[in-house]
């Protein structure tokens, strides 16, 4: 019952929101369908497969110990990144108005983004040398090469329940 | 195709309620942002504190740019399910899949359009706030759609423990390191912009479009220049006008400062995002419509040099008009008002948005 009443409000609210869209003008109107449909498709063929193959190419490529920060540190610089394509080049500045997008800004995302991996790198360089000394006084809990037949294996192979008795 | 087990429902649906918690105080502060500049008879705006516009489109701003990562991990979570088969399937699943796809390109378009403009970058070409707004309904109101069609769901996720159905092998990259680096991206996002209203942290916030400089200590949103009051401003002839009804006293530059002046340290908030406190001094308002016989429940109307458009004139409403806050202010920061900030006078009345603080007075008429 709630789904439904949700579902009939959330279904009103947009229509509502149609409905004032639909008070422009047909090249506006277009112009907005255009810049909706843009974002999606240039997230869901652009973005979202680069990230798939950097993903894949970094589990391949770097150590484990270096996943979590690079990840991190790879989504820190997307954000930062996205928040700098508006005002990196100044494109909204005006002649006779000098305090709108008055930073320098290349200087502020080239320092934020080396402040980012100055602190991967260090973090990560600490994990490693942690993981260094643990694998030095503790013996291996798998066999060689068994960790890696772990690594291929994906949800599917894991049940959800435990088997009945 | 390769499909991490860290994808999937555990971080769909905990990094959805924080994006729906984002959504929804952006949906309502904008709301508050537009009654404010489109009063409604049912709709209260009080003028106390001074600071609240500032903080609610302060809010505003701040929640819409750190939901910019929380929609990147969201739609990440996600994705693969865009190749799932069948594509179109039965009319149900094809309901869902549309209302996903409304979703997810009103949510981009939303928070796109809206970084660009208080970056004042306007390449979408077409008018800013009606379409923020009208979108804000579409972007609102599939949340709830899809929280309708995904409670279910939902209530499973939360039901389970985060890491549930990862092997627990020692992997390195666990649940909770996908939420922890998401808050962690979305308090960057904050730390690089917020500044541009939290002043304290103007020095770190590299990437927010506003530095908080300005002439007199202040940003500047439309100035002089622009509005082309340069040589109107300075003109010698130049009087400011109260009206009330066939009442009309005019004043020049030299007869208001020789009126009873307040100084009040009263915050400019920008509908962009961006604010500063600053000291005006000034006449209060309801003083100098007391000249004209105007009393405490009459809107007051205020039109400037700056030739007709959107914002050359605004009203007041009684409320804020009479409050003892209100200035028609001179200096600024101790200084002679910059033609930018409104030279010769200018209104300031305390939580309101700045584009409603009406620049380069020429006329105030109390309506009747």
């Amino acid at each position: 019952m709630i789904r439904v009443l949700l579902g009939a409000a959330g279904l009103a609210l947009i229509a509502y929101g149609a409905v004032l869209l639909l008070d422009n003008p047909f090249p506006t109107l277009l112009r907005i369908v255009i810049w909706a449909a843009a974002g999606v498709v240039l997230h869901d063929f652009v973005f979202a497969p680069l990230v798939a193959a950097f993903g894949y190419a970094g589990r391949r490529i770097l150590p484990k110990v270096w996943w979590v920060p690079v990840g991190v540190a790879a989504l820190l610089s997307v954000t930062l990144l996205l928040l700098a394509i508006p005002v990196y080049d100044r494109p909204g500045a005006k002649p006779f108005n000098p305090t709108v997008v008055d930073r320098d800004y290349p200087l502020g995302l080239w320092l934020s983004l080396a402040l980012v991996w100055v602190c991967t790198l260090a973090y990560g360089g600490f994990r490693c040398v942690l993981a260094r000394s643990a694998g030095q006084n503790t013996p291996k809990s798998l066999p060689v090469g068994e960790d890696e037949v772990v690594d291929q294996q994906r949800a599917g192979h894991v049940d959800r329940q435990p088997p009945p008795v | 195709m390769t499909m991490s087990t860290l994808r999937g429902t555990a971080i769909t649906a905990r990094i959805g309620m924080w994006l729906g918690v984002a959504v929804t105080v952006c949906f309502l502060t904008g709301l508050i942002s537009h009654f404010i500049q489109h009063p409604q008879p049912w709709f209260y705006w009080p003028a106390n504190p001074v600071w609240l516009y500032r903080f609610t489109q302060g809010l505003h701003v701040a929640t819409g740019i750190a939901a910019i990562p929380l929609l990147i991990v969201k739609l990440w979570s996600v994705w693969p399910k865009l190749f799932e088969r069948p594509v179109i399937g039965s009319p149900l699943r094809l309901l869902e899949r549309g209302s996903i796809l409304v979703l997810v390109a009103s949510m981009i378009f939303q928070l796109a359009t809206g970084l660009m403009n208080i970056a004042h970058w306007y390449a979408f070409e077409f008018f800013f706030t009606t379409v923020h707004y009208a979108m804000s309904y579409v972007v609102f109101g599939s949340v709830i759609v899809h929280i309708a069609v995904k409670l279910p769901v939902i209530r499973q996720a939360f039901g389970e423990p985060l890491d549930f159905g990862l092997p627990d092998d020692g992997r390195p990259v666990r649940r909770r390191t996908v939420l922890r680096g998401t808050w962690l991206a979305a308090g960057v996002a904050t730390v690089a912009t917020v500044g541009q209203t939290v002043p304290w942290l103007r020095e770190v916030s590299v990437l927010a479009p506003r530095s908080g400089n300005g002439p007199q200590g202040l940003p500047v949103n439309r100035s002089g220049a622009e509005a082309g009051v340069l040589k109107t401003a300075r003109a010698p002839d130049y009087r400011l006008t109260v009206s009330n009804g066939d009442a009309e006293r005019t004043f020049t530059v030299d007869d208001l400062a020789n009126l009873t002046q307040t100084t009040l340290q009263l915050p400019i908030a920008c509908v962009e995002g961006w604010s500063r406190n600053a000291e005006w001094t000034g006449i209060v308002l309801a003083d100098l419509i007391a000249t004209v016989g105007g009393g405490p429940d009459a809107d007051v109307r205020m039109i400037s040099l700056e030739p007709p458009g959107p914002y050359s004139r605004t009203v007041l409403p009684a409320r804020h008009a009479r409050d003892g806050r209100t200035l028609i202010a001179l200096k600024v920061n101790g200084q002679t008002l910059d033609i930018d900030h409104g030279f010769p006078c200018r209104l300031i009345a305390p939580s309101r948005p700045g584009v409603l603080q009406t620049k380069w007075l020429t006329r105030i008429e109390v309506v009747t």
